[in-house]
């Protein structure tokens, strides 16, 4: 018996590929594929939640006993915002099978926000900044008008959907599905900024037709506006793809926009907010 | 924003280093592989019928760990299936040089002929931690010649 | 002692096969050096304390295998496996197995003639 050692040729064992062109093209492909895939999903999921009836949402709060607001708020300011808020409804105009419910809470975070089964949350931390009714009925109108759309239950289904789809995908990847969940979430946002400028559009009527005019009702934007390019991290154009919202300046340009094809005017009084509201805002 | 740097910055240091110490790595192991090609190592478990040789147990063993940059692409081909091709170089390395120890244990102790050769692959786990240990061993056969001391040093053993 | 992965041993003739002998070593590295390989893992390379690590316990696990081979009075340890399993993170156990035997020398005239 006679015995050696043949060496083999190389690369039998190892598939030759370029690493670089590799990795550039299976980043491409899974970046268009998650993206596909929460398009889908959120248009499903979104459309789908829509089908649920309101009550359901009303109930589902009920059920779950969130307390929105930690102390118990001034009666005054309760009383007034559900007010202005039911002029709003009337303009709006809100459907008949939805009813809407302000919250005040007293902590100093500037904004505020609508939730499902017709909840609505304003801060103090927002209202110390309103300069007048007017902006505040637009923020109000606003938040109306993402009930009225039924956002809120949408980007839950659309949202959950997503998510869980999306872990689904990239649960055993390790770095990549990391990164991938990002580009999944950024595509969400591009559908939450699509609900923000169709409530915007939806609650300028609404000022119009309650007050006759559009003035003074982008000058929370504009405040806004300020507050953020005082402490501006990223630049305009990463912000305009992966915010949640639009920019605050882009939302003003927005306002006057629509006011102008419409044929609002934007001269007009502004109506003051009650002497009172602010001792209102302060329960001690 | 300083995820995404530090991300990028791991992901060209994973590209550049890994690629690098992979083709260094490789250069080393056929080299060697030409080196140490005149003593035979046999995936059989009978030893030749003529000669007189003494047997020892030898072993050659690595861990051999992914770099950033093919753990990253791993886990994007883990979505679409196929070849995963940046652990098929990592493995055949770390085959290969697990061999290469061996044999040079075998030289060390002047051995003819290496048999019934096993290779064992592992996956070494910490956290999220790429590596894999491949052990490769088997049975040195020494010529008698080469080895009379051992030789007498068997024989006493087994007499003892 | 001989230990060997062979089954045939030349020159060696089988008296008694004397049962399963076995030796295993479970070792973990410190926290240490879990970082550095975690640092080793952006690189890429050899992991040389995992290297070390590992080839210690492969000797102690085989120190151990001699050892019940001899507590049972063998004086050889044939068709020897070894297997590596990985248990929890960083931590390792290296298990080798074999037939604990007892053999003699068989006289060179006794062996078939070489060609």
């Amino acid at each position: 018996m006679r015995y050696e050692n043949r060496q083999s040729p190389e690369g039998i064992n190892v598939t030759k590929v370029n690493p670089f062109a590799q990795f550039l093209k299976l980043l491409a492909m899974a970046a268009i594929f998650v993206v596909l895939l929460v398009i889908v999903l959120q248009f499903f999921g979104g459309a789908l939640a829509k089908r649920i009836p309101f009550k359901y949402e009303v109930q589902l709060m009920d059920n779950l006993d969130i307390s929105l607001s930690e102390v118990e708020p001034s009666a005054e300011i309760v009383l007034y915002l559900n007010e202005l808020a039911a002029r709003l409804a009337s303009e709006i105009p809100l459907s008949e099978d939805k009813q809407v419910y302000v919250h005040y809470n007293d902590e100093s975070v500037f904004n505020a926000f609508a939730t499902i089964g017709g909840n609505l949350l304003f801060y103090r931390g927002l209202l110390e900044k309103m300069p007048s009714e007017n902006a505040l009925a637009m923020v109000m109108a606003h938040e109306i008008a993402h009930i009225n759309h039924r956002d809120p239950i949408s980007g839950l289904g659309g949202g959950v959907a997503s998510m869980i789809a999306l872990s689904m995908v990239t649960g055993d990847t390790g770095f990549a599905g990391s990164l991938l969940t990002q580009a999944g979430t950024v595509t969400v946002t591009q559908f939450t900024r699509g609900m923000e400028t169709a409530a915007d559009t939806a609650a300028l009527g609404a000022v119009y037709r309650l007050y006759g005019h559009v003035n003074g009702a982008s000058s929370l934007f504009e405040i806004m506006g300020d507050v953020q390019s005082d402490n501006k991290s990223v630049p305009d154009w990463l912000e305009r793809f992966a915010a949640t919202h639009p920019l605050s300046n882009d939302r003003v340009e927005a306002v006057a926009n629509t006011a102008q094809r419409n044929g609002w005017s934007t001269e007009g009084e502004l109506t003051p907010l009650p002497d009172a509201f602010l001792d209102w805002l302060n329960i001690n | 924003m300083t995820q995404f740097v530090i991300f990028i910055v791991f992901l060209g240091c994973g590209f550049i280093f890994g690629q690098m110490a992979e083709k260094k790595h490789y250069k080393s192991i056929i080299e060697r592989e030409q080196q140490t090609n005149h003593l035979p190592v046999i995936a059989s478990k009978f030893p030749p019928e003529s000669g007189s040789y003494h047997q020892q147990l030898i072993a050659g063993s690595v861990v051999v760990a992914s770099d950033y940059f093919k753990s990253f692409t791993a886990g994007l081909i883990n979505i679409f299936g196929g070849h995963v091709t940046p652990y098929e170089s990592l493995l055949d390395r770390g085959r290969r040089e697990a061999i290469l120890r061996m044999k040079h244990e075998a030289q060390q102790i002047n051995a003819d002929y290496v048999f019934n050769i096993k290779l064992e692959t592992t996956r070494i786990a910490t956290g999220r931690l790429g590596a894999i240990e491949v052990l490769a061993y088997g049975t040195a056969l020494i010529p008698h010649q080469n080895a009379s001391e051992q030789q007498d040093a068997q024989q006493n053993a087994l007499q003892a | 002692m001989l230990i060997t992965n062979l089954e045939i041993v030349p020159n060696i003739r089988i008296i008694k096969h004397i049962g399963l002998v076995q030796g295993s070593s479970v070792r973990s590295k410190h926290v240490g050096r879990d970082i550095m390989a975690g640092l080793k893992n952006i690189f890429g390379g050899e992991l040389q304390g995992y290297t070390e690590l590992l080839h210690e316990s492969r000797k102690e696990a085989t120190e151990r295998l001699v050892k019940q081979a001899e507590s049972i009075g063998a004086n050889a340890v044939l068709n020897v496996r070894y297997s590596t399993s990985s248990i929890a993170a960083g931590a390792a156990e290296i298990f080798v197995y074999g037939t604990a035997v007892q053999v003699e020398p068989i006289n060179d005239s006794t062996l078939p003639s070489a060609e």
